[in-house]
């Protein structure tokens, strides 16, 4: 399946990107990033326009990207300005992709960069704001994109396969409330009177029932944004213990994704200890969604003859985000064929 | 008005009078030009009793003598019980629905009505913005009427191709520069960038028009929260008129040619599988999306979960397993 190009992803945290070339797959394109002498990101298709050779191999001679294939040269907009050791200057340029960054965020927009669009983009002030404090990370996934939407859409998976951290019956017994908003798709559960479960016991010494609301956001293509608030049961807002969890759900090949995270609290901001133990729990959490998405992708990879799935009610959010891609993808699709776009209405 | 075909407005809401399937017969008793092609009809009942209730965004099917089903919004006065206003455009392109009407309501004409109805009704709210486009003028004239006596802040913008073809900017007159003309002709096409500059909260935006209106509408208002623009669409697609809210409906299957009586109490779904139509599904609950059909032409009534209030409004796909047909009839591409 293709992955929709016109849309942002998380293509790297900004202190991932420096002066040494990194490449990474973003939706099916290859990515040369680094940072140009005066700090500006800059992204560029990682293919030599010559011989098609990963320019991410190459080297920096100041702003200057030489090939270490042949010596092409190329500026910060991916423009040839000559051949090391050659008096020829072809005509020749690879792509530059359109980057932002906002927040210790690089942000990516791999396709048409003038349809590039900042407002489809979550708030993200909050992993700058000096009342909140947060972890943050990227592992590789095993399996593609719409796994890892879908896991995160459908949040009673916490209920069995989180037990010893973030789930609890109460989870998957609550159900959620479905909205859309253009392409957005959000969800609420609001757990009232339930069991903390263990990562929150411990993160914020509550014991006794607690209010739990998870709220989701679902930027499509690759963002979401996971509202948490925890407080002893009938504490009104805004009292009440506060978290946010970003996921950059960024594609890079079929059947592979890189799988950003933040984890961000309003309390205790300067507990040095709690940071490392909620890094560590988000990380365990994590894992064992990495082992469940990468042998579900082997299980759907591997399915000869398919089969209709079944579904329930918890899934609502989790489809109506799989049409959401579906349908951008079409679109694309059209747009590719020189179709007309269907009518989004 | 144009003939009109409805989908279910934005809201989902449907506000039927009792007995809003009986036939009425009414009398044309004024018959005035209001505009170029625009002819207004005043009716009455024979018998002078009073007409049912209604409510601003309401419309009535008129059943005309060819046989021809036809659905015109009514722009009068809901508190004038003893009479009916309807505004109909002559439509050259039309199946002839407002050309009878033009050539034959005189009045003295006899006319069939059933109704009124309301897929586009008028919801509290702090602020309104209403959009007309030509003829959607219609549906828009009471509800301007009754956000006025509400004393609901409102704004009008109405766009046509030039003045003399406006109904009712004589009528609208009295309201000074909320009314805001924007004949084509003089000022260009209807700028939405203008119309939607200054969004205050509160504010329900109600459009009226042609289709190129409504879709333009539609998507420079995908930011907003759901529900604060609703809408009804004119299309040149003739409807059925009989609406039987559970009732027996009629399923075209397209491509395997087949058509089948789907009877109340069972799902489209079941009835095509029976019938012999090979149709995957799952959860057989509106829920997974698994069975969901194109629908080439009638009025899906949506009774699923899964798709969003615009794909329900848009009204070219649906879930087989409960959904059904606003009329009685759908063509679907099975």
């Amino acid at each position: 399946m293709p992955h929709v190009q016109n849309g942002w992803y998380l293509a790297a945290w900004s202190d991932e990107v420096g002066r040494t070339l990194t490449q990474r797959w973003i939706a099916g394109n290859p990515v040369c990033f680094y940072r140009l002498g005066d700090g500006t990101p800059i992204a560029l298709e990682d293919r030599c326009p010559h011989r098609k050779f990963p320019l991410s191999l190459g080297r920096l001679d100041g702003d200057v990207l030489e090939c270490n294939y042949h010596g092409y040269r190329f500026d910060g907009t991916g423009t040839c300005v000559g051949v090391a050791e050659q008096q020829d200057k072809p005509r020749a340029a690879t792509r530059r992709f359109r980057l932002l960054e906002r927040d210790g965020i690089i942000w990516i927009w791999p396709g048409d960069p003038d349809r590039a669009d900042e407002s489809q983009l979550p708030d993200t002030s909050w992993l700058a704001s000096p009342n909140w404090t947060h972890v943050k990370g990227v592992l590789p996934l095993k399996a593609r994109h719409l796994l890892l939407v879908e896991n995160l859409l459908d949040l009673s998976h916490e209920t069995f396969l989180h037990p010893s951290t973030i789930g609890n019956a109460a989870v998957a017994a609550t159900p959620i409330e479905v909205t859309t908003s253009g392409p957005r798709v959000f969800f609420q559960r609001r757990m009232v009177g339930v069991q903390a479960p263990p990562f929150y016991e411990k993160s914020m010494g509550l014991t006794g029932l607690v209010d739990r609301w998870q709220d989701g956001e679902f930027h499509p293509p690759g963002v979401f944004l996971l509202n948490i608030r925890l407080a002893a049961t009938g504490t009104e807002e805004p009292e009440g213990f506060h978290m946010k969890v970003l996921y950059g759900m960024t594609p890079s090949t079929e059947n592979e994704c890189l799988d950003f995270y933040a984890l961000a609290r309003d309390y205790a901001i300067d507990d040095a200890e709690l940071t490392t133990f909620q890094h560590e729990q988000q990380l365990s959490v994590m894992g064992e969604d990495v082992d469940a998405l990468e042998v579900q992708e082997l299980m759907y990879a591997t399915e000869r003859r398919r089969t209709v799935e079944s579904s329930i009610r918890s899934d609502l959010a989790a489809l109506r985000g799989r049409r959401v891609l579906q349908k951008m993808l079409a679109a694309e699709a059209a747009e590719e064929s020189g179709g007309a776009v269907p009518a989004t209405r | 008005m144009a003939p009109a075909a409805r989908t279910a407005g934005d809201s989902g809401q449907r506000i039927g009078s009792p007995g809003a399937d009986e036939e009425i017969t009414v009398d044309v008793v004024r018959r005035r030009s209001v505009a170029d092609d625009v002819l207004e009809l005043t009716l009455v009942r024979p018998t002078a009793d009073p007409l049912p209730q209604w409510t601003p965004g309401a419309h009535v099917d008129v059943l005309l003598p060819t046989g021809i089903v036809r659905q015109y919004s009514l722009c009068g006065d809901p508190g004038e019980t003893g009479s009916w206003r309807i505004g109909v455009l002559r439509e050259p392109a039309g199946r002839g629905g407002s050309a009878w009407l033009h050539d034959h309501a005189v009045e003295g004409t006899e006319l069939v009505l059933r109704g009124p109805r309301n897929n586009f009704p008028l919801v509290d709210a702090e602020r309104y913005v209403f959009v007309a486009g030509g003829v959607g003028i219609t549906p828009v004239l009471p509800m301007v009427h009754a956000a006025e006596r509400a004393g609901r802040p409102w704004v009008l913008w109405y766009g046509g191709r030039r003045r003399s073809s406006m109904a009712f900017l004589e009528e609208l007159g009295g309201y000074g520069d909320r009314v805001r003309p924007r004949p084509e002709d003089e000022s260009g096409q209807l700028d939405l960038a203008t119309v939607l500059a200054e969004q205050e909260p509160g504010t329900l935006y109600y459009c009226c028009g042609p289709s190129g209106l409504i879709d333009a509408m539609r998507s420079r208002c995908q930011g907003m929260p759901s529900g604060s623009l609703r809408v009804e669409r004119f299309s040149a697609v003739p409807q059925p008129a009989v609406e039987e809210p559970d009732g027996g409906i009629e399923v075209v299957c397209r491509r395997s040619g087949l058509t089948v009586a789907v009877p109340p109490g069972t799902s489209i779904l079941d009835a095509v599988r029976q019938a012999g139509v090979d149709v995957l599904s799952s959860c057989t609950e509106g829920i997974c999306g698994t069975c969901e059909t194109t629908v080439l032409d009638g009025v899906p009534e949506h009774r699923d979960s899964l798709l969003t209030e615009d794909e329900q409004e848009a009204g070219d796909t649906m879930m087989i397993c409960v959904s059904r047909a606003l009329g009685d009839r759908l063509v679907l591409d099975l």
